[in-house]
């Protein structure tokens, strides 16, 4: 099984990685468009953040219309077209990795793009790598 | 059990239980429409995503249904853009006007059947709900139950118990989200958010004090859904800075002196790698 890896340490904060996401998510490369992935920088460590694919997940629990649910070949937790808006899930994902979509009305969560992380793919270093 | 049937020609598989809306949208067929939503239960109210059905032995009788609430069946014969079709639905969109003439989305869709003004008289104070009923029925289905169709005929609406602040709304804002003509409306201010006439209070993030859920929300959460009361201490952005600092922790322990790379600290490609120039004669 392959996964999203997450290596603080090689990261530059260059921040490519939400561009790409929101380019695959939205179809608009721009710094405030919807992305699910967020590189935030704490004790002067620019770490990229996003959703851990947790098994007994928040999210899941939150969401009163199973509207996210796990894709059976990259095991990621994906949201559907029965999310209501309610944002339950944004706000009951401990990590805080649930996003919302205002213009289109939806909950927005890292779904490792089918099974080819584009955050990956625009990475210049190796802090995502698709593995 | 999956069986064949045709739309505008085209051969399609389908599953029983399946609607001929949603086989449409599978095999991508646009079939326009207001009031469908994946979430809850069909009901047909927008009358928008009309279609004509047809078997071959039926004799050439055709019938006029809507796609949403028409189980797929084998060799049935749709039609989503006939002559009968389109000026249906063009009715449908002449109606939704005369009802709605200020809605954005209304507009666009009768501008793209042909319809550029309703031949109805427009009623007086228009607003722009549509009486679908979708807020109701995902409130209902998924929520609390708090907002209902009210009264009959040209006085029915979407309203409240005895049109007060629903004593049930939660504040989730889900009725706002999913309504297609965005009606309903809702507004925040100094941590209290106001809908359906109530006024909400809400949690302020323990770290940021910024105002993220309505307080009845998270306690309906709470009772309902099985969370930790810890996951609605702060709002996503401060929990997302906590994740961080947890990671940054790690990398501080493993890698003692840590100092982050520069963009400028990727080593240079190597030499051939990158083909040089042709001088140009």
């Amino acid at each position: 099984m392959k996964r999203l890896i997450i290596r603080p340490t090689e990261c530059v904060h260059c921040r490519n990685c939400e561009l790409a996401c929101s380019y695959y998510h939205a179809g608009a490369p721009t710094p405030v468009g919807p992305h699910v992935i967020e590189v935030r920088a704490v004790q002067s460590v620019p770490v990229p953040l996003t959703c851990l694919q947790c098994d007994d997940a928040a999210c899941v629990r939150a969401c009163p219309v199973e509207a996210i649910t796990r894709d059976e070949g990259t095991h990621a937790l994906v949201v559907n077209n029965r999310c209501i808006g309610c944002k339950a899930c944004v706000y009951a994902c401990p990590f805080g990795a649930m996003y919302f979509w205002d213009e289109a009305h939806t909950a927005l969560k890292c779904d490792l793009c089918g099974g080819d992380p584009t955050c990956a793919r625009f990475c210049p270093t190796d802090a995502l790598t698709w593995a | 059990m999956s069986f064949t049937m045709t739309i505008n020609g085209r051969r399609v598989t389908a599953d029983e239980g399946e609607t001929v809306l949603a086989v449409c949208q599978r095999v991508g067929v646009a079939v326009p429409t207001l009031c469908h939503h994946e979430a809850v239960e069909p009901f047909g109210s927008c009358r928008l995503c009309m279609i004509e059905v047809t078997k071959t032995a039926w004799k050439g009788w055709k019938g006029l249904m809507t796609a949403c609430l028409y189980p797929a069946a084998p060799d049935l014969i749709i039609e989503t853009d006939s002559e009968r079709v389109r000026h249906v639905r063009r009715n449908v969109l002449d109606l939704l006007l005369a009802r709605c003439p200020e809605s954005e989305v209304i507009q666009e869709l009768a501008a793209a059947h042909g319809v550029s003004q309703s031949s109805f008289t427009p009623r007086d104070n228009p607003d722009l709900c549509i009486l679908c009923g979708l807020c109701v029925r995902v409130c209902e289905s998924a929520v609390t139950a708090a907002i209902a169709t009210v009264n009959r005929g040209h006085e029915r609406m979407i309203g409240t118990p005895w049109g007060g602040p629903p004593p049930d709304c939660i504040g989730c804002t889900a009725c706002a989200e999913v309504c297609p003509t965005g009606h309903i409306t809702f507004d925040e201010q100094d941590g209290r958010r106001r809908i359906w006439g109530r006024e909400l209070e809400m949690v302020r993030c323990q770290t940021c004090a910024t105002p993220f859920i309505t307080i009845a929300e998270r306690d309906f959460l709470l009772a309902n859904r099985h969370l930790d009361a810890t996951y609605f201490a702060e709002c996503p952005s401060c929990k997302r800075q906590k994740m961080a600092a947890k990671f940054a922790e790690v990398v501080h322990a493993t890698h003692p002196g840590f100092v982050p790379r520069q963009l400028g600290a990727v080593p240079p490609p190597a030499p051939g790698a990158i083909k040089q120039r042709r001088a140009t004669p």
